[in-house]
């Protein structure tokens, strides 16, 4: 009965032990914070090409900006189930909206993705790609492949751009520092995953459903008044119409 | 017993995938697989939760009726002892199928789903030889008397 109690005593102490052991962990990752206290800026990328790809018009009462990356799947979900919605409010000039790259490193053939639709956006056609790279991403993504270029030309090919054009772009990397700006534009502002959207002067994380993405321009027209909003771009941007900041300083 | 340690170490990762799901946690810890791809899949919601909110529930009930089992008030109860069963066979199938999902649907694997998969399938084993024990005391404490 003895030896009962003891083995029973032991069963709830082991128990015990791996229920805090696993709640501490649980509460240590939780507790971390998102954005790491120092960021690391590519030095080569040249500040005054980040300029993201506009949709709309960059007078539109709220501006948003998301940073993503072609890979990311999360990024993909927000482009197929909630942008159809975004771009009914940037028709309607309630919204501007500016794509900034953000290739993670996690991803094998993010960098490619962005350098397909940089070339296409030579050629005007940015956001049709932007839609085929989202729709395909399990065609060309790393884990479908390690050499996702003949998939990428068949896109080229699918929304009509001038293929030979397209190639010899995308085989020199015409437009590498204008991504790597874009994405050191992602690091000034402390960008820590994808997709993170900014509207009006939030910085929001994660895939937004149509419903949240709504509350947050609602709130932002609400809080610009009749005056439109200042853009969220800080002095290193180069786009038009940014807030001057003689201070300089990162933010 | 052995049930009640599993259960716990399941309720302990549905609570990690939930805190990943409602955006607690940034970012998945992540060393095999998709976890990403699979967190953000339409599967990983059901009936308008999160499978990983179902499963904090159900790792809640295996956990209560496990360690109910190991009180002497609760051991011999059939009913608990059913409910045991019945719970740990129809989390073992939901994990299986999820399982399937990933492998066939999704086309990535998320190596805490799998965990939780294999933690699902166990508790449905040890429920069986738990059954298969008790029937063998009873046979001999019949036939003994």
């Amino acid at each position: 009965m003895s030896q009962q109690r003891k083995s029973k005593g032991a069963f709830w102490a082991l128990l015990g032990a791996v229920a805090v052991l696993g709640l501490i962990a649980i509460a240590y990752v939780a507790a971390k914070p998102k954005t790491r206290g120092i960021t690391e800026v590519d030095l080569k990328a040249d500040p005054t090409q980040a300029r993201g790809y506009l949709l709309g018009d960059s007078t539109a009462p709220v501006q948003v900006i998301e940073f993503a990356d072609f890979e990311c799947p999360a990024c993909m979900q927000f482009a197929t189930l909630t942008e159809p919605d975004v771009r009914k409010l940037v028709e309607q000039g309630k919204i501007s909206y500016r794509y900034f790259d953000f290739p993670l490193e996690m991803h094998r053939n993010t960098w490619e993705a962005s350098n397909t639709a940089a070339c296409a956006d030579e050629q005007g056609k940015f956001w049709p790609m932007h839609d085929a790279l989202f729709a395909a991403q399990d065609q060309w993504n790393g884990e479908a492949t390690r050499n996702p270029k003949p998939v990428l030309k068949g896109l080229a090919q699918q929304i009509g751009l001038d293929v030979a054009k397209w190639e010899s772009c995308y085989d020199e990397q015409r437009y590498r520092s204008r991504i790597a700006a874009n994405r050191a534009e992602g690091e000034r502002r402390h960008i820590q995953s994808t997709p993170t959207f900014i509207i009006g002067n939030k910085i929001i994380p994660g895939a937004l459903d149509s419903d949240k993405f709504m509350s947050y321009v609602a709130e932002a027209a609400a809080a610009a008044g009749p005056r439109p909003a200042t853009p969220a771009m800080g002095p290193a941007s180069g786009l038009p119409g940014a807030k001057k900041d003689t201070s300089g300083a990162r933010k | 017993m052995l049930a009640a340690l599993l259960a716990l170490v399941g309720l302990l990762i549905a609570t990690y995938l939930t805190l990943f799901k409602i955006g607690v946690i940034g970012q998945l810890v992540c060393a095999v697989g998709s976890c990403e791809t699979v967190q953000t899949s339409k599967w990983a919601t059901f009936i308008g939760l999160p499978v990983a909110a179902w499963g904090i529930g159900y790792y809640v009930a295996v956990l209560a009726v496990a360690v109910g089992l190991t009180t002497e008030r609760w051991e011999q109860a059939r009913g608990l002892q059913l409910a045991f069963l019945v719970l740990t066979a129809w989390g073992a199938l939901f994990s299986l199928w999820l399982t399937y999902l990933e492998l066939f649907v999704i086309h990535a694997i998320c190596q805490w789903c799998v965990v939780s998969a294999i933690l699902a399938v166990a508790l449905f084993v040890v429920a069986v030889m738990d059954r298969k024990a008790i029937s063998h005391e009873a046979s001999v404490m019949t036939s003994e008397a």
